[in-house]
């Protein structure tokens, strides 16, 4: 293994190869704060989970890095790399490019096709999606789930728009408008309210929310 | 020119008055807490009589305590919200009182905001990713743009409510945060809890109930507390984790009544020392409710320009702190 390429909440990236060809590990190392009891069967089952979801979403048609190896016990997976940059870097302050704009559409189709598949993406934050040449890539399976439920699909939506709106907060109405568009084009304009409502319902659970 | 502002909080448990000046000095910060009966958890309207009672003897203590005239207050700041109605009221009513009296501003608080400003003028955070975590709020937070904004909380109840049903299912009196930790702190049996974190929010009802049911089916009181905290606080770091990750910010700072757990704070310092990030715990004195995170609050809104007039110094219920502007911090 080489260089760190970034510490990330729950694991470090590392530059590597794999039998010769350029690779990233993902390692999920012992967090101290936790009880290594918990700690452990978290990172074990978040590995192989991790890796199921991966293949999930790449069947689903979703582009996904190519796992070269999974390690449960050393709770690592080692993947292609992956070119580009995080949409996160891209948004930036102040108002989205046109560019940054057509991204976030198709973003909204992206998750679109992955909730038809019946699955959610559990972390969707502008930090786990990758752009290159218009084109977006998706990494961090480790929270997903096979779900068909508009709350589930809603969640995504909502973490997503929970990240825009916190980091870049300038960028976050036209977004998720586009956001939205490109999701409906996918889902269909039924499917599409029907998780943006659930959207709403949950933002409205959220605590001093509603008005009494 | 300095400034002292007369702060009241009055949003829950806790009636409670102090003055601070705009150079961030807390002078006083007096306090009444109403205490539920054993096994039963707060009533609004009892809460609110207790502060009704003890409101005067409270504002007094805390002009004396700060050893300042009626003369010298140059505005009053209280908790317009969020929080419990009657309690609420309370305050609004006797911060009323106070600005008509002394002629001088009034100048309306949130009270999420209140406990983020006083964590960082009392630890020195400057831009830090901030973990609320109270009987009220469990968010982690972090400033952008004009306002404060939220980047995950939870989804049902709060880390202290969590902590006072279970206390008072197991018999105690709110608040039990105390009784829960010394009970862990006897323990190191782990039994298996649900750990509930999606995406960057938490959901602690099912680890609530789990709990609830082991105490039934005879699991030993400090086992059950040991496992209830290693979960929850394990689920509430990783969340900051995530933040801290993703925001590159370098403190974190704990504010809330659920600050004080030694436990909760020795995790956030382990955690951030992997980040290399700097963890701000609040003292215990400033971390729960009280008047200072008001009057500190309310100076530092007085300067941004923020005042009501008496006749809409109302209440709100509900009130997010993200939706507040904080002109302080442009």
């Amino acid at each position: 293994m080489g260089r760190l390429l970034y510490r990330g909440a729950e694991a470090d990236i590392v530059a590597g190869s794999w039998q010769g060809l350029d690779a990233v590990y993902k390692v999920r190392r012992p967090l101290k704060y936790r009880l290594s009891v918990l700690d452990e069967a978290i990172r074990h089952q978040r590995t192989v989970h991790e890796a199921q979801m991966m293949r999930a979403a790449r069947e689903a048609g979703l582009d996904v890095p190519r796992l070269f190896y999974v390690g449960p016990r050393e709770a690592t997976l080692v993947m292609e790399l992956m070119p580009g940059r995080r949409l996160k870097d891209l948004v930036g302050e102040g108002l989205p490019s046109i560019e940054v704009l057509h991204l976030f559409r198709s973003l909204g189709r992206d998750v679109a096709t992955l909730h038809a598949a019946g699955i959610m993406h559990g972390d969707l934050t502008t930090a786990n999606v990758m752009a290159r040449d218009g084109r977006l890539a998706f990494l961090d399976f480790g929270l997903a789930a096979h779900t068909a439920r508009v709350e589930d699909h809603a969640v995504d939506l909502r973490l997503i728009k929970e990240t825009i709106e916190g980091a870049h907060p300038a960028a976050a109405p036209p977004a998720l408008k586009s956001l939205l568009e490109g999701y409906a084009s996918s889902a269909g304009a039924k499917r599409a309210r029907a998780v943006a409502g659930q959207l709403r319902a949950i933002e409205r659970r959220g605590r001093y929310a509603r008005v009494v | 020119m300095e400034q002292l502002v007369l702060g009241i909080e009055s949003t829950a448990h806790t009636f409670s008055a102090s003055v601070v000046s705009s150079s961030g000095e807390i002078l006083s910060n007096a306090k009444n807490v109403y205490v539920p009966p054993q096994g039963s958890g707060i009533h609004p309207f009892e809460a609110a009589q207790s502060h009704l009672r003890a409101a005067s003897r409270v504002l007094e203590e805390a002009l004396a305590d700060a050893g300042v005239r009626n003369d010298d207050i140059g505005a009053v700041s209280y908790s317009m919200g969020p929080g419990l109605g009657p309690c609420l009221r309370v305050g609004a009513v006797a911060a009323r009182t106070a600005a008509v009296t002394l002629g001088v501003p009034l100048v309306p608080v949130n009270h999420a905001v209140g406990h983020i400003e006083l964590g960082c003028l009392v630890t020195g955070a400057k831009d830090p990713v901030v973990l609320l975590v109270s009987g009220g709020h469990t968010m982690v937070i972090a400033h952008s743009g004009s306002r404060w904004r939220v980047l995950g909380e939870t989804l049902d109840l709060t880390l202290g409510q969590l902590i006072d049903q279970f206390g008072r299912h197991a018999g105690l009196s709110s608040p039990c945060g105390r009784d829960v930790e010394k009970a862990a702190a006897g323990s190191s049996a782990y039994l298996r809890l649900p750990y509930s974190v999606k995406g960057n929010d938490v959901s602690f009802s099912g680890l609530l109930t789990s709990a609830k049911d082991m105490l039934d089916s005879g699991k030993a009181f400090g086992d059950v507390c040991y496992s209830i905290q290693e979960t929850a606080f394990a689920m509430v770091v990783e969340v900051c984790e995530r933040a801290l990750a993703f925001t590159g910010r370098k403190e974190v700072l704990v504010v809330g009544g659920v600050a004080a757990n030694r436990r909760l704070g020795s995790m956030m310092q382990a955690m951030a020392r992997r980040h290399s990030s700097r963890t701000l715990l609040t003292p215990i004195q400033y971390s729960g409710d009280c008047g200072a995170q008001i009057a500190w609050t309310g100076c530092l809104a007085l300067g941004g320009g923020t005042r009501v007039p008496i006749e809409k110094a109302s209440v709100r219920q509900s009130w997010r702190l993200d939706t507040v502007d904080t002109p302080w911090r442009a």
